[in-house]
C-alpha cells in the first residue's frame, strides 16, 4: 500500500501575501518519508493538508482509495503535533482512549503508554506532565487508532536537548514498525529516522532522494547549505576543476560534507586561513575563509589548528559532487 | 512567600486581612458620620484615607495624587449606595417584601430574564462558535451582533415592535405587552453579552485540539462535544450568567414593547398582570414617591448584587488557562 500526494493549496492570513504550497510525492509501506525544510517552507501546511485539516486541490491516494475529498476523520490517519495537544480535560489515558470510540483499533491504552515508559502517568491531566511526558502521550494516543499512516509535525522540536535525544531514540523503534510522514527542520532528525527524505522550500519540492542522496550529493547550492555541506562555486579551483567534475559539464558548485575535508594535506586544492574554531562533543568545527569563495568552508578536526592560522584544504575526489545553482 | 508590593510586603492573606481591615474601618467612619448627620465628613474621610494609603505605598507625591483623586470617583459611586441602604425604612421594606404584588414583581423579574438568557445561549452559541473560526464577511456581522450595545434602548424596544410588532415578521404573534414580547426585547439588548463571552471562550481553545480530534476519529460533532465545547463551558455559563443580568436591570426596551405583561404565574396557579422590575420601580417612584420606591429598589438591588456576586464568581473561576498544555 502506497500513500501518493499531489496537492496544491493557497493559504492567505489578513495582512499577508497569500502562501502557495504545492507538492507531490509517495510513502512507501513501512518507510519513513522526511519532510525537511526551513522554517516557513510550508512543510507544516503540507503535513496538515495531506491530513485534510485545510482545502486543498490535487488528490491524496492511499492504496488506491482518493481521500482527498474526505474530512480528517475519514482518512485513517493519526498526528503528532509540535505542541503535543493534548485535550487538558482528560487524562493521559483519557487521551490515549479518545479515537478508539471512533475506530475500530484493539490497543490498549495503558499498553501504549507502558511501551513508552510513561505508564505511571495514566490518571495525571496534560498541564502537570513535562514536555517529553506530554508527547509520549501524544504519541501513544496516535498510535492507539492503529494508523494507515502517522502524521508527525516537529514532535521534538518544542523539547530540551537531553529529552529530544532520548524521545528521538523511542521514535527510531516506533517508526521501525509504521508508515509515516515525518516534517522537521532539523537534518540531524531527518537524518536520523528517514527512509527517504523530501526537502521542500518556499512551499515547493526542491528534492527528493535517500538520506544519502539528499546530503551527499544535494541537488542544488540550496539544499546543500541546509543539510550542512559546504557549497563552492567551481570556478574557485582554477585549473583544478576538471579532476573535479563528476560528469555533469554544466555544474556550477561543488558540495562536500564537512567530515569529509581533508585538513593540512599535501598537494591542496584550496588554501585559507582559520576563522573561527568552535568547541562540539567530540571534535571542533572548523571554520576557513577562502580567498574569493564566498561562503566560508567548515572541517571537522579533532586537533584544530588556531584561529589566523593558514591551512590545506584537500577534497576526496570520491566524496565530493557537484550541483547546479 | 512575601510579595514586594509597593512598600508593603504582603502575602495574600496579609493582603485580604488589610482589605478586611479597610472596610471595616470604612463601614465605622460612615456610620459616625451618618449618625451626626453629616455624610459630607465621611467623604472627606475617604480623600484622606485615600491620601494616607497613598503614601503609605511609597509611591511619592505622585501616589498620593493618583489615590486621592481615583478615589472622588469611589465617592461618587460608592457614597450614594451607602446612604440609599441606610436611608431605607426597614418596615417599609418588610412590608414591600410581603407584599404578594411584589412577589409577582420579582418572579417576573428573575423568570423572564432566565428565558431570555435561555434564548441567548440556544443561538448565541452556535453563532460565538462561527465568529471564534472565522467567515467571510465576519466583521459585518460582529458589528450587528454588537448594534444593540450602543443604541439607546428604547430605540431597542421600537426596533423590536417595528420587526415583530404589528405587520411584522409574525402576523400572528402578538409582542405588544406580552411575554414574547418581553423576551424579544431583553434579548435584543442581551444577546451581544452571551455571542461575545462564547465567543472568547472558543477562541481561547486552540484550533489544534479540534484538529486532534477529527484526525482520530471523530466527527465535528463529537469533537465539539467532547473536545471544544468542555474546554468553552465556562465561558458559555459566564455569557449566560452575563446576559441574564443585563436583562434583569433592562428598562427601556421593555418599558416600550411590554410595560406591563401577562404571565402564568405558579404561586397562584393562573394568569396574573406584573411589570419589570425595573418598570415597577419608576412606576412606583412616579405614583408613590421615593420612600415607597426606595423600598422596591432595595429588594432588587439586593436580587441584582446576588447575581452580580454570582457573576464575579464564575467570571474570576474561569481565568484558569484551559488551553493547550
Amino acid at each position: 500500500m502506497t500513500l501518493e500526494v499531489d496537492v496544491e493549496a493557497t493559504f492567505s492570513a489578513d495582512g499577508a501575501d497569500a502562501f502557495h504550497v504545492a507538492a507531490d510525492f509517495a510513502v512507501r509501506e513501512g518507510e519513513t518519508l522526511v519532510i525537511l525544510g526551513p522554517s516557513g517552507s510550508g512543510k507544516t501546511l503540507l503535513l496538515e493538508t495531506v491530513a485534510g485539516f485545510h482545502d486543498h486541490g490535487g488528490t491524496v491516494e492511499n492504496g488506491g482509495r482518493v481521500l482527498s475529498d474526505r474530512p480528517p476523520e475519514g482518512r485513517d490517519f493519526a498526528f503528532v503535533f509540535q505542541d503535543y495537544a493534548l485535550f487538558p480535560h482528560m487524562t493521559a489515558s483519557e487521551n490515549v482512549g479518545f479515537g478508539q470510540r471512533y475506530r475500530e483499533a484493539d490497543a490498549d491504552p495503558d499498553a501504549l503508554l507502558a511501551d513508552l515508559g510513561v505508564a505511571d502517568l495514566a490518571d495525571r491531566y496534560p498541564p502537570t506532565l513535562s514536555g517529553g511526558e506530554a508527547q509520549r502521550v501524544a504519541l501513544a494516543r496516535a498510535l492507539a487508532v492503529d494508523p494507515s499512516i502517522l502524521l508527525l509535525d516537529e514532535p521534538l522540536s518544542s523539547l530540551d536537548v537531553p529529552t529530544r535525544q532520548s524521545l528521538r531514540d523511542d521514535l527510531q523503534d516506533v517508526l521501525a514498525d509504521v508508515t509515516s510522514i515525518y516534517v522537521t527542520h532539523d537534518r540531524t532528525t531527518a537524518r536520523a529516522l528517514a527512509d527517504r527524505i523530501v526537502v521542500m522550500n518556499d512551499g515547493q519540492v526542491v528534492q527528493t532522494g535517500t538520506p544519502e542522496d539528499v546530503f551527499e550529493r544535494p541537488a542544488s547550492p540550496l539544499v546543500a547549505r541546509f543539510t550542512g555541506s559546504n557549497v563552492v562555486p567551481l570556478a574557485a579551483f582554477g585549473d583544478r576543476t576538471s579532476q573535479l567534475l563528476d560528469g555533469d559539464r554544466d555544474a556550477t558548485h561543488l558540495t562536500v560534507r564537512p567530515e569529509d575535508v581533508e585538513l593540512g594535506a599535501h598537494d591542496p586544492d584550496l588554501t585559507g586561513t582559520v576563522e573561527r574554531v568552535t568547541r562540539e562533543d567530540a571534535t571542533s568545527r572548523v571554520t576557513v575563509a577562502v580567498g574569493d569563495v564566498p561562503e566560508p568552508i567548515t572541517v571537522f578536526s579533532a586537533d584544530p589548528p588556531a584561529p589566523g592560522t593558514t591551512v590545506s584544504l584537500r577534497f576526496p575526489r570520491e566524496r565530493v559532487a557537484t550541483c547546479r545553482a | 512567600m512575601t510579595r514586594e508590593t509597593g512598600a508593603l510586603p504582603l502575602n495574600a492573606l496579609g493582603r485580604g486581612s488589610v482589605a478586611l481591615t479597610v472596610v471595616a474601618v470604612q463601614l465605622v467612619a460612615f456610620a459616625a458620620a451618618y449618625s451626626l448627620g453629616r455624610p459630607t465628613l465621611y467623604a472627606g474621610f475617604v480623600l484622606l484615607s485615600a491620601a494616607a494609603l497613598g503614601f503609605a505605598s511609597r509611591r511619592g507625591l505622585f501616589g498620593v495624587a493618583m489615590a486621592t483623586l481615583g478615589s472622588v470617583l469611589l465617592v461618587a459611586l460608592g457614597l450614594p449606595l451607602l446612604l440609599f441602604v441606610a436611608r431605607q425604612s426597614p418596615s417599609l421594606i418588610a412590608e414591600k417584601a410581603t407584599d404578594p404584588g411584589v412577589h409577582r414583581v420579582l418572579y417576573l423579574g428573575v423568570y423572564a430574564p432566565l428565558l431570555t438568557a435561555v434564548v441567548c445561549l440556544a443561538f448565541g452559541v452556535p453563532l460565538a462558535y462561527h465568529l471564534s473560526r472565522g467567515f467571510p464577511g465576519q466583521q459585518l456581522i460582529e458589528s450587528l451582533v454588537d448594534l444593540p450595545l450602543v443604541v439607546p434602548h428604547s430605540v431597542a424596544g421600537i426596533v423590536v415592535l417595528y420587526g415583530f410588532g404589528e405587520g411584522g415578521m409574525f402576523p400572528s404573534l402578538s409582542v405588544f405587552g406580552t411575554l414574547p414580547g418581553m423576551i424579544l426585547a431583553l434579548t435584543f439588548v442581551s444577546a451581544p453579552y452571551a455571542v461575545n463571552a462564547a465567543r472568547e471562550a472558543f477562541e481561547s481553545v486552540d484550533d489544534r485540539l479540534e484538529y486532534a480530534a477529527r484526525v482520530h476519529g471523530a466527527s465535528p460533532w463529537q469533537a465539539f462535544r467532547r473536545v471544544t465545547g468542555p474546554l468553552a463551558v465556562r465561558g458559555m455559563v459566564t455569557g449566560g450568567v452575563l446576559a441574564w443580568a443585563r436583562a434583569v436591570s433592562e428598562f427601556g426596551a421593555v418599558a416600550v414593547v411590554a410595560y406591563s405583561v401577562e404571565f402564568f404565574y405558579p404561586p397562584a396557579g393562573e394568569q396574573v398582570i406584573a411589570q419589570h422590575a425595573p418598570v415597577f420601580v419608576y412606576n412606583t417612584y412616579l405614583q408613590g414617591g421615593l420612600d415607597e420606591s426606595g423600598a422596591i429598589a432595595a429588594l432588587l438591588l439586593a436580587v441584582s448584587a446576588a447575581i452580580f456576586l454570582l457573576v464575579r464568581w464564575l467570571t474570576t473561576d474561569a481565568t484558569t488557562t484551559q488551553g493547550v498544555a
